[in-house]
This record gives C-alpha cells, structure tokens and sequence, in this order.
C-alpha cells in the first residue's frame, strides 16, 4: 500500500471521528434533564402555543433522526445554534477566540519539546547518575502539579510580590494595536506553566528511548567504526531516539490543550479556555457544545498531522 | 475442621516480603503515612472541627496566616485548615470511585477482548481508541455542564473516560497469559469459560490491576480538582473549588487562598503516585525495569 493510500485511509479515519464526537454531543443535548431547550421551555406563564411555535422554531418538533440529521448538518455548515449570552451563532464565538488559544499554545508545545528533548538528553548521557535522578525527579514533580495551581503561584509570585510581568490578559489594555514585545511579555507566565506541567512527558520518554537505542548493536558498531562520540549521538543515537517523541506529539497537543483551558483562566488569556470559564459560569450551552465539538476537532486533526510526519520520517513504516 | 498447615504459611510469608520490599522505597512510605493522615482526617473531620463548613464569619474575613488560623481564612471567614480537612472528603471519594469504575470496567473489556480476540477483540479496541482521541476534562465538562455536578456524575464520567488505557493492558497480559501452556492443559481439560478467565487470567493479573488503578487515581484527582476549579463542582467545600473563588481575591494578595487548597491537591497527586510506585516494586519485583518512570511506563503503553 502507498504513501497516498495510507492518507487517504487517516482521512476516513479522521472524519469517522468528527462524526462520532458529534453523534456524542448530540446524545449529551437530549439526556439532559428537561431535553435540549428546557431554560426556553420551562416557562409557567408560556402559553400551549408560544412552546409549539419555539419548538418549531428550533426544530424540536420534528422526529429524532430528522433533527439528527438536521444538527449534523448544521455542524457542517458553521451553523452550531445561538449562544445564550452573546445572542450570535456561537460559531462566530468560538472561532474568534481560536487565534488567542494557539498563540499560547504554539510556543508552549515548541518550548516544551525543545526544553524535554533537551533535559532528556542530558539525563541519558549518565543514566541513574545524580543528574539524571535530579533531572527526571523535577520533572515528574511539577507533571503532579495541578496548571492552575502552579499558574497561580507563578502569577502571585512574579506580578504581585515582585511586579515584574504583566498578571492577565494577552496584550496590555492601554495598547491600541499588538505589539509583539508586550505580547511576549505576557505570554511568559502562562507559558512557563504549561511548559513546566508537560515538561516530563517529553524528557522522560526522550531519556528512555535513548537510553534504548544506545544500548543497540549498531551504536556500538558506530563506534567500533571509530568514530567521535559526538557524531555517534547526534547523528546515530538521537535521530532514532526522536522518533516515539514524534509519536506521541499528536497526544500531546491533547495534553497541552486541557493544560491551556486551565492556565487561560488563571491568567485571563483570552482564548477557549477563558470562554469555557466564562461559559460555564453562565451556563451557556450551546458554546460549551461547540466547544467541545472544537476541542475534538483540534486533537483529532493533530493526530491526523502526526501519523503523516510519521509516515515520512520511519521509511520502515508499513501503511496498513 | 481439619486444619491445612502450610496453607497460611506462604500467605503470610508472601506478606512480611511485601512490607520488607515496600518498606524499600522511602518516598513509597511517605506517601501512604500522608494518605493514611489525610484519609483518617477525611473521614473524622466532624470531631476535628465541630462546625458547619458552610457557616461564614463575617468577623473574620482574609485572615493572613496566624497562629489561630494557621493557614488563614477565606472570603468569608471560615478557617482554611478546616475547609482543607472537609474538601478532602469529595476528592478522596471521587478518587476512588472513579478509579473502582474504570479499573472494572477496564478489567473486564481487556478480559473479554484478549480472550474471545477476533471481532470482539476488534470492536472493543476500536471504541477504546475512539475514548483516547476524544480530549477527556473538554468531555468531562461538557457531561458535568449539561447533566448537572453531583457526586454520582462526576465519578461516573471520569470513571466512563478513563477505563481505555486499562483495557489496553489487561488485554495485552491476557494474550500473553492465553499462550502459556496451563490455560492449554486447562481448556484440554475441558475448563469452562468462567473457570479460564476468573480462575486463572484474572487472578494472575491482579498485580498490574493493582498497580494501574493507584496510578491512574492521582490522574483522577487532577481532572476532578480541574473540574471544581472551572466552576463545576458537586460539593461547593472542596479543593478545587477553593481555588476557583481565591481568582477574585489574589489581586488582593490573599496568597494563602490559592495556594493551600492547590498544595493539598499536588501532594496529595505525589502521595498517590509515590504509593503506586511503592506497590510496583513490591508486587512485581521482577518486572521492575531498570528504574523506569511511571509517566514513561504510562506514555508508552497508550
């Protein structure tokens, strides 16, 4: 089977699972107690009616599998029902927001690899040596710290005690257009906390993986080669130790983005996260929905990009 | 009663082993004295603080640290210390009902899949894959959000979300168990399916159950704190939701607000974590890897 065919295979797999997660939230609307427009619905002094012309209004006098088909139609459509507190689609919403959430999310997920490859790196020159216990006990430490909290302790710490960076939001209200400098400040703090938190999903598994692949025979061949020991790592040894790190990219983009939902609200980032808060306080279903459903859509097209660079990189691969 | 010596011999010889290789690990028993504390606190916290945890002081509103208070009061004046005690109760109860339900649902589906294998096998994986690309606290919200916080829902959809990872490894060791000659010599004996997989697979995996399920609670207790702190939380004394109030007060420096509940939910992560490593080491000694890292254990396997 060929490189296109394997694609073409992730593909369907893909948008198997898009349908699934909405077929999901679609289940979720109608267990809820009361069915999907109970806050519109469960009104005394509503006439017999007023209820009969709102139900046709949003097609919930229609049969189940036609309003299925109808919602699923919608979703396709960028039609993903009308926020309770905004009053416009909760599409728009969302898609607003997007932009502020991958500008914290981008540069945590690069200083996270680049900072685990790093740290996995230097703990695997001398396995079980202080460092390496050092190296790996700190990044396991901060993986059982809750985002928010450490989020917190960060922003007290550096914003209030200290007063050295910015507390919230992702540019400076006074500002009038973006300026990458004051962006950059703010992004600091809530990047270092979702650095810190994942940090140990990257450095641990880049630390064994290395540890394996030194341990093979033709690492040992390399040097028996004579060549230098720095061109026996870098060019042996850590290609094929990134592969499983490059794996576990797409897993990790779930990892960072639950990360960012927690941290944007510490922070006040104005991304999904902060409307997810925000959503929930006012009990806005149809944006949670849609959230959700947008939060679905991210991973699953993260893994999509990360089966194809596999592909790309392990020649090995068979694509079945 | 006839008495079968050597029958109780083994059981409690296999148990001083247990202790003398747990005892082993020192941040292992670090971690069960700090749960067995917090545990029994929890569970006595009517006799520590005689009060209502939901009765404010208006006198005593964002005391700083004293020795009163020795880790403050909150917005309306109810000792933290005593909220902290009280909080643990719905974390360490979620915790381990959640970890119950996705430790037997996980036991079962693995069971069933790696032992009847072919399209079973297939379809149980496959639904497995599909819970492991849907982001899991996006879907807690969402069922918590829509269907109400109570205690019931929260244990159930984390318990619903989490059981993948453990299908995956009762599955795995159940192949494998399958292959060995003493299910052979069992199922040409004429062995039921009930005898194979609750006589021998399941007790022969009993260990890495263990195992697992004390690794997956701290997870548990993160997604739970997350939950109470984005607003969702079942019991409006807990942890998480300390934090989700303490927003509005950190401008104010009221430090202690956030960082006292937070500390009680990392520490008590690490405890369970440094237990689950200490009950690895002990169960299966030989199966330790050279000292490898639950999180690298934990990546690997998904």
């Amino acid at each position: 089977m060929g490189f296109a065919t394997y694609i073409a295979k992730r593909l369907v797999t893909a948008v198997l699972l898009i349908f699934v997660v909405a077929t999901l939230n679609f289940v979720i609307v109608h267990l809820a107690p009361g069915g999907p427009d109970a806050i519109l619905l469960n009104n005394p002094r509503m006439s017999p009616e007023a209820r009969a012309a709102i139900l046709k209004s949003f097609g919930l006098d229609k049969p189940l599998y036609e309003q299925y088909i109808l919602y699923v139609g919608g979703l396709v459509s960028g039609k993903w029902g009308t926020s309770y507190f905004y009053l416009t689609s909760s599409y728009a919403v969302i898609a607003q927001r997007i932009p502020a959430t991958l500008a914290l999310m981008i540069p945590s997920l690069l200083l996270t690899i680049v900072a685990g490859i790093f740290i996995g790196i230097l703990a695997s020159r001398k396995p079980f040596s202080f460092a390496d216990k050092f190296l790996s006990s700190f990044s396991f430490f901060f993986y059982a710290m809750p985002a928010f909290w450490l989020g917190f302790v960060l922003l007290t710490f550096f914003s209030l005690f200290l007063g050295l960076l910015p507390a919230s939001g992702m540019i400076s209200v006074t500002s009038t257009r973006f300026e990458l400098l004051d962006y950059l400040r703010h992004l600091i703090l809530p990047m270092t906390t979702l650095t810190l938190v994942n940090l140990a999903n990257f450095s641990l598994l880049m630390r064994s993986s290395l540890i394996e692949v030194l341990d093979q025979n033709y690492i040992t061949t390399a040097r028996g080669k004579g060549l230098s020991e720095r061109l026996v790592f870098y060019r042996h040894a850590l290609r094929n130790a990134l592969l499983p790190t490059v794996t576990m990219v797409g897993l990790f983009v779930g990892f960072i983005l639950t990360g960012a939902i927690l941290t944007e609200t510490v922070f006040s980032w104005p991304g999904l996260g902060l409307l997810t808060f925000d959503s929930i306080f006012r009990r806005d279903y149809p944006i949670i929905l849609g959230l959700f459903f947008m939060f679905s859509v991210m991973i699953i097209f993260s893994n999509f990009v990360t089966d194809i660079i596999y592909g790309l990189l392990d020649p090995r691969i068979t694509y079945d | 009663m006839i008495e079968r010596p050597g029958k109780t011999q083994p059981h409690f010889r296999s148990a001083v082993k247990f202790l003398r290789l747990y005892s082993r690990d020192r941040s292992a028993v670090f971690g069960l004295i700090f749960l067995a504390v917090l545990i029994s606190a929890a569970s006595l916290a009517f006799a520590l603080f005689p009060v209502d945890p939901d009765m404010p002081n208006l006198a005593s509103t964002l005391l700083p640290p004293s020795p009163v208070h020795p880790i403050g009061t909150d917005y309306i004046g109810r000792d933290q210390l005593m909220l902290i005690v009280y909080g643990a109760r719905p974390s360490l109860i979620i915790a381990f009902a959640a970890g119950a339900i996705l430790a037997l649902l996980g036991t079962i589906t693995g069971l069933v899949a790696g032992y009847f294998g072919g399209r079973v096998d297939g379809s149980i994986m496959r639904t497995a894959d599909i819970f492991l690309t849907i982001p899991t606290l996006p879907l807690v919200l969402l069922v918590v959000a829509v269907l109400g916080p109570n205690l019931i829902n929260v244990m159930l959809i984390i318990g619903l979300t989490g059981w993948p990872v453990m299908t995956r490894i009762v599955r795995a060791d159940t192949i494998s168990l399958m292959k060995r000659d003493f299910i052979e010599i069992e199922k040409v004996m004429g062995a039921g399916i009930r005898r194979i997989l609750f006589g021998h697979l399941f007790p022969n995996q009993l260990n890495s159950i263990l195992v697992y399920t004390s690794l997956s609670i701290p997870v548990v207790i993160l997604t739970e704190a997350g939950l109470e702190f984005l607003g969702l939380a079942p019991i409006s004394v807990s942890w998480g939701f300390m934090l989700n109030t303490s927003i509005s007060y950190w401008i104010l420096g009221a430090w202690w607000l956030s960082f006292f509940p937070g500390l009680a939910i990392f520490s008590t992560a690490l405890a369970f974590y440094f237990v689950s490593d200490g009950l690895k080491a002990a169960l299966n000694p030989k199966q330790r890897r050279r000292q490898e890292s639950l999180v690298v254990q934990l990546a690997e396997r998904k």
